[in-house]
């Protein structure tokens, strides 16, 4: 881990209909960790990441990626959506979702080619989901949906990943093969955010982790913040899970 | 075939395809009423359009009727967003409003001129024909027809130039935005297209028909394919396929065209919802039965892996212990024995190599839900493909 600084937050706040869902975020984020964003249900962990991907319009506050604005920076991130954000019944296929990951760097109008195509087939074959590369994105199980969102993303070969709860309805082996895929992004140096659900896995997958709850509560390395004490911060109740450290 | 009947039925055709391009976007965007609201509520544009300048088919008319159109669709979208009502609502207040505001335009101004509400709702294709566009005292064919030509070949230009990012923003317009594609400009785009298809056509075919048109051919093809450029062009097959043959239905009945070509497009849709493949209700039915007889296979070959004892398998006992009907029995072991997973000898039923691993198998992966290991299954099974 270096210390550059991949992603900065800087006074965000962000409110549906003038309610903040999340309030005077600060928070850095160095090169090279994987982290983990945890917190209760409508603590603003998506709205967080979608905020920082300039996708919802933050009402106050700035963001920064490598120093520069989002706009500027958008071909060093890659971005996976929740599974249930769309419509899985559209009429395409494996290989036509994971080349949309290509259409970023295209720009408007132009096609995607050989180029693109081989690289989503590389994508593909990464996650383990060559074999499918045909078959209608509506035909593929909940876990083959959630490595093709990840082809999607590793397409763009990005420097900094964000993950909307990649591991939310997958099997345990899907569970296993994408989380070695994020160590060996992290091995090469990626910085990857994940909105993630089981505090159990925490400290076994994650080196970095987010407690949010509206606000910030910690941000930092797990083994120093990882604690009871954050927990119950953040989810509100005596939270105590048993931690192999 | 007299000219004029040709240039109707080219005219439908134009009509058709015009329709079909944003009809499958918004069937595939769940925005189908959006059209039927657009359809309507354009109608002040049209009336305002007109009495400015004294010509159905002027593109001042044209421009004018189309943003009613995307203020529709603002309204609609302004009033969700208070929360206080569903879009559903949204639609159902704000096209009634705009289109009545037309119909006592005409009332209150119009009544002599060539513009009713009965030709507004129902087109006057029939007459489509008669009005001519001169260039130079030359005649170049009817207006309708050079309209609706000119909005489809705009159309398809569109569509060439952004369907990739017509269908990322459609399929994920989370991912469209974060890669700098505005999902909120091609949304405006689309609906700007649709509301000029909808102007362009509605002369034609009245606002009934635009909405069928958008939303059926779309609708059909969607149950068939799971290709989105298949999906178009069947779109725009079924829309001129319904488009001919409603127009001849209407000749040899002597009805209404509009009236005849919907039929058909409901018709339509119709047999694909019935026969669709895959998607179709038959078809759905069909699957729902073999799973059925599929699970109480999986029950018996259980049954029979849980039991070494022989009175337990004996063809007399099992129906008491599985407590099924005969004939549901009797299919069961026809398909068992029909698969070589069991063997029936002096009235013992025992498992085969083959039934005993597809038991093992089949129960795997009903635990662990991991699909890798049924893939090969999948063929002959239903009940493994999801």
């Amino acid at each position: 881990m270096s210390s550059k600084i991949a992603v900065q937050v800087d006074d965000l706040t962000v409110a549906y209909n003038y309610k903040p869902v999340l309030w005077d975020i600060d928070l850095e984020i160095p090169e090279g960790v994987l982290m983990a964003i945890v917190g209760p249900n409508g603590a603003g962990k998506s709205t967080l990441i979608k905020s920082i991907l300039g996708i919802l319009k933050p009402i106050a506050g700035s963001v920064s990626i490598y120093g520069k604005s989002y706009d500027k920076q958008r071909s060093l991130v890659a971005y996976v959506p929740q599974k249930g954000s769309v419509d899985w019944d559209f009429p395409t296929t494996a290989l036509d979702v994971v080349m949309m990951g290509t259409y970023g760097s295209l720009g408007w109008i132009k096609r995607p080619g050989q180029k693109e195509k081989k690289a989503a087939l590389e994508a593909l074959e990464q996650v383990g989901m060559l074999p499918f590369k045909n078959r209608q994105i509506s035909q593929l199980s909940g876990g083959q949906q959630q490595r093709i969102f990840l082809a999607r993303a590793l397409v763009q070969d990005a420097s900094i990943y964000f993950m909307d709860e990649p591991f939310q309805g997958v099997d345990a082996t899907t569970e296993i093969a994408i989380i070695n895929i994020l160590k060996a992004l992290r091995k090469a140096n990626k910085t990857v955010i994940v909105v993630h659900h089981d505090l159990q896995t925490v400290p076994e997958y994650f080196d970095w982790v987010t407690f949010l709850n509206v606000k910030k509560i910690a941000t930092g390395p797990v083994k120093d913040i990882f604690n009871d004490d954050n927990l119950t911060k953040t989810y509100g109740i005596n939270y105590k899970v048993s931690i192999q450290k | 075939m007299s000219s004029a009947q040709l240039e109707i039925q080219l005219i439908a055709s134009l009509v058709a395809i015009a329709c079909a391009i944003p009809g499958t976007f918004l069937v595939l965007r769940k925005m189908a009423m959006i059209s039927d609201a657009i359809s309507h509520s354009i109608l002040p544009g049209i009336v305002v359009g007109f009495f400015i300048t004294q010509d159905l088919n002027s593109p001042l008319l044209i421009v004018l009727a189309a943003l009613t159109g995307v203020i529709t669709v603002v309204l609609v979208e302004q009033i969700q967003k208070t929360g206080l009502v569903k879009e559903d609502t949204a639609i159902g207040l704000v096209f009634p409003a705009l289109f009545s505001i037309g119909v006592i335009m005409i009332a209150k101004n119009a009544n002599d001129v060539h513009l009713d509400v009965d030709a507004v709702l129902l087109g006057e294709l029939a007459f489509a024909p008669f009005d001519r566009l001169l260039i130079s005292g030359v005649d170049v064919g009817p207006k309708s027809l050079w309209i609706i030509g000119i909005i489809l070949l705009i159309t398809i230009g569109l569509l060439f130039a952004f369907f990739k990012e017509l269908k990322l923003s459609t399929f994920d317009a989370g991912l469209a935005a974060s890669l700098g594609f505005s999902p909120v400009a091609i949304h405006y785009g689309l609906m700007t297209v649709s509301s000029v298809t909808t102007v362009g056509a509605f002369d034609a075919v009245g606002a009934i028909l635009v909405v069928a048109l958008m939303i059926a051919p779309a609708a059909s093809a969607y149950l068939l394919t799971t290709d989105l450029k298949k999906m178009l062009f069947l779109s725009m097959f079924f829309g001129v396929f319904s488009a001919i043959s409603g127009y001849w239905v209407a000749h040899w009945l002597d009805a209404s065209i509009a009236g005849s070509i919907t039929t058909m497009l409901g018709l339509l849709f119709l047999v694909v919802y019935l026969f669709a493949p895959s998607k179709g209700l038959i078809a759905v039915m069909y699957r729902e039965k073999q799973q059925k007889i599929e699970v109480s296979l999986l029950t018996f070959l259980l049954h029979l892996k849980n039991h070494t004892e022989e009175n337990e398998r004996h063809v007399n006992h099992l129906r008491e212990h599985i407590n099924w009907q005969k004939i549901r029995a009797k299919t069961v072991v026809d398909l068992a024995l029909k698969n070589n997973m069991v063997t029936i000898d002096n009235h013992i039923v025992s498992l085969t190599k083959k039934g005993d691993e597809f038991t093992s198998q089949a129960i795997d992966y009903i635990i662990t839900n991991e699909d890798a290991q049924i893939e090969d299954m999948k063929d002959d099974f239903f009940l493994f493909r999801g």
